[in-house]
């Protein structure tokens, strides 16, 4: 693996959010997951959203990845509203520039590991020659070269999440979104992963956002953004990322 | 997708054997039964032809059973006519003339009515001969020769050589006999017609009737299939000739044949309907598990970029393909089933005739087609609706599902 350098945040806004509130139907009331969160990502940033179980930090990554729609308030993605789109335009959206990587890796059983890379690339429609160089290019900086044609259910649980972040990767995102990318991992294979995102990010200088309630992911953040009821309560700046 | 669909049809080795066996048992079932039901069709209509021929032309009251005296009969000037006209359609093997008659057969102190054929000896289209199964047929040199059927032959008590008398009523009105040489006894696919018809020469008829006109033109085609299309353009000859007589194809001919049709295809038609309505309820119910089994796959690939469409897409190419080696594996199982029945040859005398014919089974493009067809359609009608449900499960709800 191959590291440029670092990635020097630039101040583009990748993403924002104005006033996201997500209200949920709870029996006859109305919950309110999100509280008016204000919020910005720009090109290059290595943030992490932490807060305790229920505090709205995966209904908050939600709004972010466009899956679901929030209650009031608007999600801009490269300072577009997003709210008016309809689901296939969002579905565009996500497949071409956001990349996904979940608590419990999500990946599809029934194809191999390269196959699982390469299903974002099926979607855009890539070239077969395009889509097996960058599959073999992703495998190779997640440290799995040699592991694309097995199958999930023959890889551990970090060789899996490395397969989730070459997948995340693969369409060249601007944006990649983790959710709690620790928490079926065992604290060093966590932290080999969390040092792997971290390197993507200085050498794709692609937005990261890790959603975590895990004290020891906080280490790698540039920002940290504390959520609690639904609501930031505060942000801390930690500045440049640390080599890899 | 196409590799994606077939990966998940690979998946539950066990549930997709499972729907692929009932799809395939449908399938098999239906075309066995079609091929049974479109052989049988095919013996009725050879039967039916050898008795009618393909298309007769008459006049329209005979044709219609309400004609009164013998304003039917057709003169020899038109005979000729009608007769070159149909000899320039293309696939005509030839024509011949019939005169039939009303007529009391006598032997010794026993009647019997029956109608008497007069048909053209040894004419290349239609004279029964090949019926004859005892004695001989009858030859350009027979007047007064009868060929009487074995039924009728048992109940009168004749043999090749015996006498009778046949009378009957000339077209002036006036009681006409004359007594005929039984020549030969011939079998017909059905009772009724060897009980009461007997063929005589054409000659004897128009000597009995007193006169030398015709009822009907028979004609022969080179093969059944094209019937239909030469009624049609000889009746535009006919009009255009302003010859009044009409056209009718053996089908029509033989309300026999059409109520059996009609009883075939509601026969199929309901085995068509039930095994789609079998096939349809058995593999949506397996197919909505599935499906709902992958809800969080579905939420997955949503999340990653898959659009609605393409995810209801995926489910359809599945049941597509989960039809397709359906319907591909009941083909070869009705083929193999036709094989071994058509190799067992079992003898079977249909109700209302006296040969017995080898039950058999059809193995034709549409014997094939049309439960493939049905296995595939209603495999792909069964996957709609889990579909559907599957693509319209929000992303996060679909995520959450375990």
């Amino acid at each position: 693996m191959q590291r440029s350098g670092f990635c020097y945040v630039n101040g583009t806004p990748v993403l924002e959010t104005r006033n996201l509130i997500k209200d949920y139907p709870l029996g006859r009331e109305n919950v309110r997951a999100l509280d008016g969160v204000d919020f910005t990502a720009v090109q290059g940033d290595f943030a992490v959203i932490n807060g305790p179980s229920g505090s709205g930090k995966t209904t908050l990554l939600n709004m972010l990845a466009l899956i679901d729609r929030p209650s009031e308030g608007e999600v801009l993605f490269e300072e577009k509203p997003t709210s008016r789109l309809t689901e296939g335009e969002l579905a565009l959206l996500r497949r071409e520039k956001i990349g996904l990587v979940f608590q419990t890796f999500n990946l599809i059983p029934v194809l191999s590991v390269a196959e699982n890379v390469e299903y974002p690339l099926l979607l855009t429609r890539a070239p077969r020659g395009a889509r097996r160089e960058r599959v073999a290019a992703r495998l190779d900086e997640v440290g799995l070269s040699g592991f694309g044609k097995r199958r999930p259910d023959e890889l551990s649980g970090g060789q899996r999440q490395r397969v989730a972040v070459a997948r995340a990767l693969v369409t060249q995102p601007r944006l990649v979104l983790a959710d709690e990318p620790t928490a079926n991992l065992d604290s060093t294979t966590g932290k080999q992963i969390m040092e792997l995102l971290q390197g993507l990010n200085t050498d794709h200088c692609v937005t990261f956002l890790v959603v975590t309630h895990d004290p020891s992911v906080v280490d790698y953040a540039q920002r940290v953004l504390t959520i609690r009821d639904g609501r930031i309560q505060g942000e801390e700046k930690r500045g440049a990322p640390r080599p890899a | 997708m196409a590799r994606l669909a077939l990966r998940n049809l690979s998946r539950n080795r066990r549930r997709t054997l499972l729907s692929a066996g009932i799809i395939a048992l449908g399938c098999a079932l239906s075309l066995v039964v079609l091929g049974f039901v479109e052989r049988s069709r095919s013996l009725i209509q050879e039967s039916t032809v050898q008795q009618f021929g393909n298309i007769q032309v008459a006049d329209p009251a005979l044709l219609d059973g309400r004609a009164e005296g013998f304003e039917y009969l057709i003169p020899p000037a038109e005979q000729a006519q009608v007769a070159a006209l149909v000899r320039t359609e293309r696939g005509v093997l030839g024509t011949t003339a019939q005169l039939a008659l009303s007529g009391l057969l006598a032997v010794r102190r026993t009647t019997a009515v029956v109608r008497a054929v007069g048909v053209v000896p040894e004419n290349d289209v239609l004279d029964y001969n090949d019926l004859v199964i005892e004695g001989r047929g009858l030859g350009p040199a027979d007047v007064g020769a009868v060929l009487v059927g074995q039924t009728l032959a048992d109940e009168l008590g004749l043999r090749p050589g015996d006498f009778v008398n046949l009378t009957a009523t000339t077209v002036a009105g006036a009681f006409n006999v004359s007594p005929l040489e039984v020549v030969g006894l011939f079998r017909f696919s059905s009772v009724e017609v060897e009980r009461a018809q007997v063929f005589v020469p054409l000659s004897f008829a128009q000597l009995l009737l007193a006169t030398d006109g015709v009822d009907r033109i028979v004609v022969r085609l080179d093969r059944l299939g094209r019937t239909w299309t030469a009624a049609r353009a000889i009746g535009v000859k006919l009009d255009a000739a302003g010859i009044p007589l009409e056209v009718r194809t053996w089908d029509v001919l033989s309300p026999f044949y059409q109520s059996l049709s009609g009883f075939f295809d509601i026969l199929f038609g309901f085995l068509v309907a039930a095994v789609f309505i079998l096939v349809f309820f058995i593999v949506l119910q397996i197919l909505t598990l599935s499906f709902l089994e992958r809800t969080r796959e579905v939420g997955t690939i949503r999340a990653l970029g898959t659009r609605q469409g393409e995810v209801f897409r995926l489910f359809v190419e599945e049941s597509l393909w989960l039809g397709l080696v359906g319907g591909g594996i009941g083909v070869l199982a009705g083929a193999a089933i036709s094989f071994l029945f058509n190799a067992a040859s079992i003898p079977w005398q249909p109700p209302g005739t006296v040969q017995a014919v080898a039950l058999g089974v059809d193995f034709t493009g549409a014997v094939v087609l049309i439960p493939f067809a049905v296995s595939v359609v209603s495999t792909l009608a069964s996957a709609f609706l889990p579909a559907y449900q599957a693509t319209r499960v929000s992303v996060v709800d679909a995520l959450r599902a375990v």
